[in-house]
């Protein structure tokens, strides 16, 4: 009898706590044991070799209707995951016909994932705490202007006026997302390997088989006349955190805005078996009033990466220039007529 | 042979500067893992001139007059052991036709990932990052990279331009089994072609610290009358600071592939 009660009293306490446990996880939720401790290379290094997912449904900016909220409760996640479901994909092409041909076709390719991140945080964005993209600089705005309007004007004259993942030449978002270092989700492919030695570090992202081969020697960056399209990238272990360095881009990935001298800092935290925890933090005076770090808790695939050839077989590019060529041709002969 | 000849060279060359002259005593430098398998880990280069032919070749104009001594074809003695490809006879004029045609034709013109074993001997270096499950090459030459699986994955979901890899070791050679190639590379600037039956083993032997002995048996019943084989050594690039750099070569064969599709400067509105 005596232990029966005391079992009953042990269900009141559990409740009670999961009760409160449910309200302080309506805030932060943890994603992970302190305690855990990573597998380890022969290196001593953390082990966090194997093909991860970043397909993430939470936007990288915290949207307008949870301003002030860093954090989703568990009700809201479940409504704001389904809503971005139907957002990012509507590939059931037996609706009806105007849904199939109108986009469902389409969206059938689509691989946004379908989850929001396990933090249930509302922006990817974890600093600044308003979880939104500093303002642009005077002159990195004058920048986008330029390139939107540019882009206005002359929309398909050559494949350079194309965004850069419709060139294969690294992938971008839509419009001026701007593309990466750093790695960021897209509508497929959303996977990457990593591959680890005693001295580099290998990051190979299926999407057009971008890969970067970072030295952990600690030797410099690459001469500052020397500008690549992934950067230079040098990396270190801090404690348990890979961090990778990149600096040496172009002027033509902006990332959200960015410039030629951004400098980014990813950091790479294994904190669980099945989660890598990326956080990147983008730092460029020339374009961002103020530094700002996203975080996104990748997720571990039982997977391979396949080949993504994007350039050799780039049929969309020929239909893209030809079919403005044809529009042109076709607005002279009704102005001739 | 061929072999032979290479492991003579490198001992030729490492008794004239002073290092262990037999190969076995080269052998014993070699990095190896805590388990004494052979590191292969590393940047590495062919200097050979076997992508302007993989048979012996002399010296031969550039594909435009303009360009004069530029990108002039530059004489080799060719990787093939005994020199000739066993085309079957309709291959053989394909491959004159795919060499007359090859500024249009070549893959590498176009920045199309090189397939194997054309990536080897690529005039650019590549890195071998080594693990026990996998084996990463990565080419400088258009990023084009290689997952060299350690334990089988099962037969590739379809064909590839760099094909599907599986390796294993013998004794102090890697051996990739390569498979699953598409049609659309080849072997090199004199449009030596295959099929999608082109069956590539590779064979990756240290015979230093700083040299490993590359050799390739190639089968494609669809092409050739026989497989035929090539060797080469691979050198180590030992500069402190080497590294690989970026290579996208898409932004620098867009005029070439759509060009023709561009807006006529005289319509172009300003």
């Amino acid at each position: 009898m005596k232990q029966k009660n005391d079992r009953y009293h042990s269900l009141i306490w559990l409740t009670v706590i999961l009760a409160t446990a449910g309200t302080v996880s309506s805030q932060e939720p943890s994603l992970f044991e302190a305690s855990y401790e990573p597998p380890r290379t022969a290196f001593g290094h953390p082990d966090l070799q194997g093909v991860w997912s970043n397909a993430m449904l939470t936007p990288l900016e915290r949207p307008r209707e949870f301003a002030g909220q860093a954090f989703l409760t568990e009700e809201q996640a479940a409504a704001y995951q389904a809503q971005r479901r139907q957002e990012t994909f509507r590939g059931d092409r037996t609706v009806d016909v105007e849904t199939d041909v109108s986009h469902a076709y389409n969206d059938f390719w689509w691989d946004w994932g379908t989850e929001l991140v396990k933090t249930r945080r509302t922006s990817l964005i974890i600093d600044p705490s308003d979880g939104r993209i500093p303002p642009l600089t005077p002159e990195a705005q004058a920048r986008r202007d330029a390139r939107l309007a540019r882009r206005a004007e002359h929309p398909a004259d050559g494949p350079e006026d194309r965004l850069l993942r419709e060139r294969c030449i690294v992938w971008d978002g839509n419009n001026d997302a701007g593309a990466g270092p750093p790695m960021m989700p897209s509508a497929y492919n959303n996977n990457f390997r990593i591959v680890q030695t005693e001295d580099y570090v290998l990051l190979l992202k299926e999407m057009v088989h971008e890969t970067r081969i970072v030295p952990l020697d600690g030797r410099p960056h690459l001469p500052g006349s020397v500008r690549q399209w992934l950067g230079s990238s040098r990396a270190r272990w801090e404690d348990d955190a890979l961090v990778i360095e990149t600096t040496n881009l172009t002027n033509k990935t902006n990332y959200q805005g960015a410039s030629e001298n951004m400098h980014l800092t990813e950091r790479f935290t294994r904190v669980a078996d099945d989660i890598l925890l990326y956080e990147f933090t983008v730092d460029d005076p020339a374009a961002f009033t103020r530094p700002w770090t996203a975080q996104i808790p990748t997720v571990r695939l039982d997977g391979l990466i396949y080949e993504f050839a994007c350039h050799e077989t780039n049929r969309g590019m020929m239909g893209l220039l030809s079919g403005a060529r044809a529009e042109e041709a076709a607005a002279r002969e009704v102005a001739s007529e | 042979m061929r072999r032979l000849f290479c492991i003579a060279l490198i001992a030729v060359l490492a008794a004239l500067w002073g290092l262990p002259a037999s190969s076995q005593a080269l052998a014993d430098e070699i990095p190896r893992t805590a388990d004494g398998t052979p590191r292969l880990d590393g940047i590495w280069q062919a200097l050979t001139e076997a992508n302007w032919d993989v048979r012996p070749h002399g010296t031969g104009h550039a594909l435009l007059p303009e360009l004069g001594a530029f990108t002039a074809i530059k004489p080799g003695l060719g990787i093939v052991d005994g020199d000739e490809l066993p085309y079957q006879e309709w291959a053989l004029a394909r491959q004159q036709e795919n060499f007359a045609n090859r500024l249009d034709l070549d893959p590498e013109g176009k920045c199309f990932m090189p397939g194997v074993p054309r990536a080897t001997y690529m005039p650019h270096p590549f890195q071998i990052l080594q693990t026990p499950d996998l084996v990463m090459i990565a080419y400088q030459y258009a990023n084009a990279v290689r997952t060299i699986y350690m334990n089988d994955p099962g037969p590739a979901p379809n064909y590839s331009w760099m094909g599907w890899s599986v390796g294993h070791w013998e004794g102090d050679t890697l051996v990739v089994d390569v498979s699953d190639q598409n049609d659309q590379t080849w072997f090199d600037r004199a449009g030596n072609f295959h099929s999608e039956a082109l069956h590539v083993v590779e064979r990756y032997t240290p015979l230093s610290p700083n040299h490993i002995l590359y050799e390739a048996t190639i089968e494609d019943p669809n092409v050739f009358t026989r497989p035929w084989t090539i060797s080469l050594p691979l050198y180590r690039r030992v500069e402190d600071n080497i590294e690989l750099m970026e290579f996208k070569c898409v932004e620098l064969v867009e005029e070439k592939i759509y060009g023709h599709l561009r807006k006529q400067t005289d319509e172009t509105e300003e």
